[in-house]
């Protein structure tokens, strides 16, 4: 098992370093990432200089990637182009856990919901609540972020408007004057509780799907016949021998969902005004600063490929039959 | 039930109930007590030191910036007035300015703001080492002479007649505490001094920077005015005007300062929030770019350019871009000055608004038969061979410049002219315009009320100089070159009699309104929402914001 997965690691590299190489050159040539500073006639022209010199902005691109490679492995990544007082990777140490706090618990309540309605719909197949289900899953899947995320912001809105209580937050991460240990995390908790709720509907709706599929596939299958002739309980045979089997393909979903969201649920943080990896990446995509940009993508391609791993290793431990060479 | 169901359900029962609690209670202790309140910033400040290329800002000296006093101040009616100082000309031959502190200004750690910080100030914002973003009028001073500890002469290379503007943007910084440090690295997160305590001179003093979420102020007892009455300001920075609205709907904020977007028309009519509004500093306009780059040679004609002009109803578009935000907002008619200055502004540019279309139409059928154009069958005019048509740009995702690009497409083909939408993302657009590589642009220029600069957008390209290192015209990017234009514009910049500099500036407008390199159309406004329990709260639609007198504010 050690040898896969430090084989795995190995792999990456490459991969890693590709995506560099493919990210930093298509950010550095879609233009000048200061010209919109070139526009104000009253920018000073010696500031102008200072930048493009510190930056190696006249330099081939070639060149310029090579800095990045020299900052990323001896700087922490270096400061962002018009801030050099600011350290890049001290953002990251600031933005990478709110994006965790909201997508875990999005996705293990979306988890937990979403696994256990695709299993009861499996099992009541054509019946009132598996239609109902699937009809809400669609709906689901219909639904755009934004949109679902702006109803849920004005329905708390227009709760506390009428009376006067406050439910959740529709914005940000913490309030004023929080308090700490229980109270900062009530406080913390009514902040991510309608993002990780347009999250997690969304959420609810693939897994459910994905397990329903899945779970409809081994329930008519031999071995789960065979438990039930063998006498056991129906709940045993559900739980133990189909459910886990079943879960194969969510496991799948669910570790490429956890890889890709530590880049941050980029329209729900930016909505819900939550500091995380995705307003942090859109800022700096719309600055073209090309450094923040691969920062951001080192530690999001890093994240997508050791959650590709734990589902691999995952793979093994819900399903005995699978060895690892 | 079965038990563990019902422990389940019991569980999430008691969770629920104690968030509804918790909630409660906090929205309780989140209304404005008598001594704070919380502001949603629209933007969030990249860093705190304003000087800086990196964290220049307008939020930046609207939040954290009301810490560092201005000698001057910009009142809502653009004009100047006395702040932690005064200002006075004491020759024009070389043109040399006294400036004068308060005496009782003082920084929050208790030294004097004194004739030494002034001095440090301009070192500091000329000194090639740090990435100051506009050294702008302050380059223009060949020395500095202190007089006392309160007052320092300076005296100016050339006469440089927006001095009062200058003194009016440019906070003091305090020596003691950033003498021999790295200016493009200090103040990033914080104002602090050597011995780590917060610098202020201003009516707040900055108590905490969290990054991401919000910026707090606390009263500066030090303040050399009256002293501020609201013990904390708290800035919430909530980016997306939604979400903005949503917050000072459900009183998450107590007031926000948007840009003109059309959902702000729902706040209109909320009971217990008051909206101001404003005609603001930037500038919507149309650049026309007459020279190399457009896509036709008539745009290097004024005629063409003029009949553009009047086929657009520029106030029947305000009217539908604003029809429930701001139904009276009008026009502008001046490429320098502001409505709100009056004495200076002059509508040079009212003679192109006709109201009724059929007169419209009719005066640009006027101009196209005075020079031989003919119309098409797609009811577009020919002049010569070349078709009366050209490409209009904008920012794409900008709702309302996209909306008046519709407008006046619309207006400009009953008029026949036609207008090909060439709209880009600002990141795309803007080094086109830059390389002038359009026909017309709808973009804003943002204005200090003060016409200084005007030369760099409409003067000639000059070449340069050591006195003019940026060269004149360097942002003209329209091919546009009038000697009268440029000339008068030069010399309203060393005019220091404020009439003489008014009428040079005004004879530069109204050549310009017959050549018409620029179409102006409206100063965007600008809307304060704040809940009616606020007082003092007073809309400075100048550069100087919404929190230009954070020491007048009262919570209810």
């Amino acid at each position: 098992m050690v040898t896969y997965i430090v084989r795995r690691l190995l792999y990456s590299i490459p991969v890693l370093f590709a995506a560099s190489v493919l990210i930093f050159f298509s950010v550095t040539a879609v233009g000048d990432p200061l010209a919109q500073l070139r526009q104000n006639p009253l920018f000073s022209q010696q500031t102008m200089h200072n930048i493009e010199k510190r930056n190696h902005l006249n330099d081939p691109i070639t060149t310029q990637y090579a800095y990045w490679v020299k900052d990323a492995l001896t700087n922490k990544f270096g400061s962002p182009l018009l801030q050099p007082g600011t350290k890049i990777w001290d953002d990251l140490k600031r933005v990478i856990p709110h994006t965790l706090q909201l997508v875990l618990l999005a996705e293990i309540l979306a988890l937990l919901v979403g696994v256990s309605i695709g299993v009861y719909s499996a099992i009541r197949q054509y019946s009132i609540f598996d239609y109902t289900a699937t009809t809400f899953s669609f709906l689901g899947f219909a639904m755009p972020v934004f949109w679902l995320a702006l109803m849920l912001q004005i329905l708390f809105t227009n709760i506390f408007i009428k009376w006067h209580v406050r439910i959740f937050y529709t914005s940000g991460l913490s309030s004023q004057d929080a308090g700490t240990g229980i109270h900062f995390w009530i406080d913390r908790l009514q902040h991510l509780a309608i993002p990780a709720m347009t999250l997690m509907l969304l959420s609810i709706a693939q897994y459910g799907r994905f397990m329903r599929a899945s779970m409809l596939e081994v329930i008519n299958s031999d071995y789960v016949r065979t438990a039930r002739a063998k006498g056991l309980p129906e709940r045993t045979v559900t739980l133990k021998h189909a459910l886990r089997n079943a879960l194969i393909p969510v496991v799948t979903i669910s570790a490429l969902n956890f890889g890709a969201l530590i880049g941050g649920a980029v329209i729900t943080e930016s909505i819900f005004q939550l500091d995380g990896m995705g307003p942090y990446f859109l800022n700096a995509l719309l600055n073209q600063d090309a450094y923040v940009v691969m920062a951001w993508l080192m530690v999001t391609a890093t994240a997508v490929v050791i959650f590709n791993l734990i589902a691999d290793v995952l793979y093994g431990y819900i399903d005995p039959r699978i060895r690892y060479d | 039930m079965h038990r563990s169901h019902f422990r389940l359900v019991l569980g999430v029962l008691v969770a629920v109930t104690s968030l509804i609690v918790a909630g409660a209670a906090g929205g309780a202790s989140k209304k404005s007590s008598a001594g704070s309140m919380t502001f949603g910033a629209e933007q969030e400040p990249p860093c705190l030191n304003g000087f800086t290329s990196g964290c220049n800002n307008t939020w930046t000296s609207w939040t954290a910036g009301i810490a560092l006093a201005n000698p001057l101040i910009v009142m809502p009616d653009f004009s100047t007035k006395p702040f932690m100082g005064n200002v006075k000309v004491l020759s024009k031959k070389p043109f040399t300015i006294l400036v004068t502190l308060k005496k009782n200004a003082k920084w929050s750690d208790g030294k004097q703001v004194s004739a030494d910080d002034l001095i440090f100030t301009w070192k500091t914002i000329v000194d090639p080492k740090w990435d100051i973003a506009s050294r702008s009028g302050w380059d223009s001073v060949g020395r500095a002479v202190k007089v006392n500890a309160k007052a320092v002469k300076f005296v100016f290379k050339t006469p440089y007649a927006p001095y009062r503007t200058l003194l009016a943007t440019t906070s003091i910084l305090p020596q003691h505490a950033l003498v021999g440090a790295d200016f493009n690295t200090i103040w990033d997160n914080n104002y602090n001094n050597k011995a780590g305590q917060t610098m202020a001179s201003g009516p707040y003093k900055l108590q905490s920077y969290t990054k991401g979420q919000s910026i707090v102020m606390v009263r500066n007892s030090s303040f050399f005015g009256k002293r501020p009455t609201l013990d904390k300001i708290t800035f919430l920075f909530r980016t997306n005007t939604d979400t903005e609205i949503q917050a000072i709907r459900g009183g998450e904020v107590d007031a926000i300062y948007p840009q003109p977007q059309l959902q702000l028309a729902q706040l209109r009519g909320q009971s217990g929030l008051r909206v101001q509004t404003n005609a603001g500093t930037q500038i919507e306009h149309i650049d026309i770019n007459t020279g190399a780059g457009n896509s036709t040679p008539l745009l290097g004609q004024a005629w063409f350019r003029q009949a553009i002009a009047y086929s657009l109803d520029r106030q029947g578009m305000v009217k539908q871009l604003f029809a429930t935000l701001n139904p009276g907002l009008v026009i502008d008619n001046n490429l320098s000055y502001f409505k709100a200055q009056k004495g200076s502004y002059v509508p040079h540019f009212a003679k192109y608004q006709i109201n009724s279309k059929a007169k419209r139409i009719a005066k640009v059928a006027a101009i196209m038969k005075a020079h031989n154009c003919t119309k098409g069958g797609d009811g577009i005019y020919s002049c010569g061979g070349e078709k009366a048509s050209v490409r209009l740009g904008t920012t794409s995702g900008n709702k309302l410049r996209e909306l008046a690009v519709e407008i006046m497409q619309a207006q400009a083909k009953d008029a026949g002219i036609e207008f090909r939408a060439d709209s880009q993302p600002s990141r795309l657009f803007f080094p086109r315009i830059a390389t002038n590589k359009y026909d017309l642009a709808l973009f804003a220029w943002v204005g200090t009320g003060d016409p200084a600069g005007q030369v760099d957008i409409y003067g000639c390209a000059d070449a340069k100089s050591s006195d003019n290192p940026q060269g004149y015209g360097g942002s003209n990017w329209k091919g546009y070159c009038n000697p009268k234009v440029t000339n008068a514009l030069k010399a309203s910049d060393a005019a220091l009699d404020p009439r003489t500099r008014i009428k040079l500036v005004n004879a530069a407008d109204a050549q310009m309104a017959k050549d018409l390199p620029t179409i102006p159309l409206y100063q965007k406004p600008t809307y304060f929402v704040f809940k009616t329990s606020l007082k003092g709260l007073v809309d400075n639609p100048t550069l100087q914001g919404p929190t230009w007198n954070t020491q007048n504010w009262k919570a209810g």
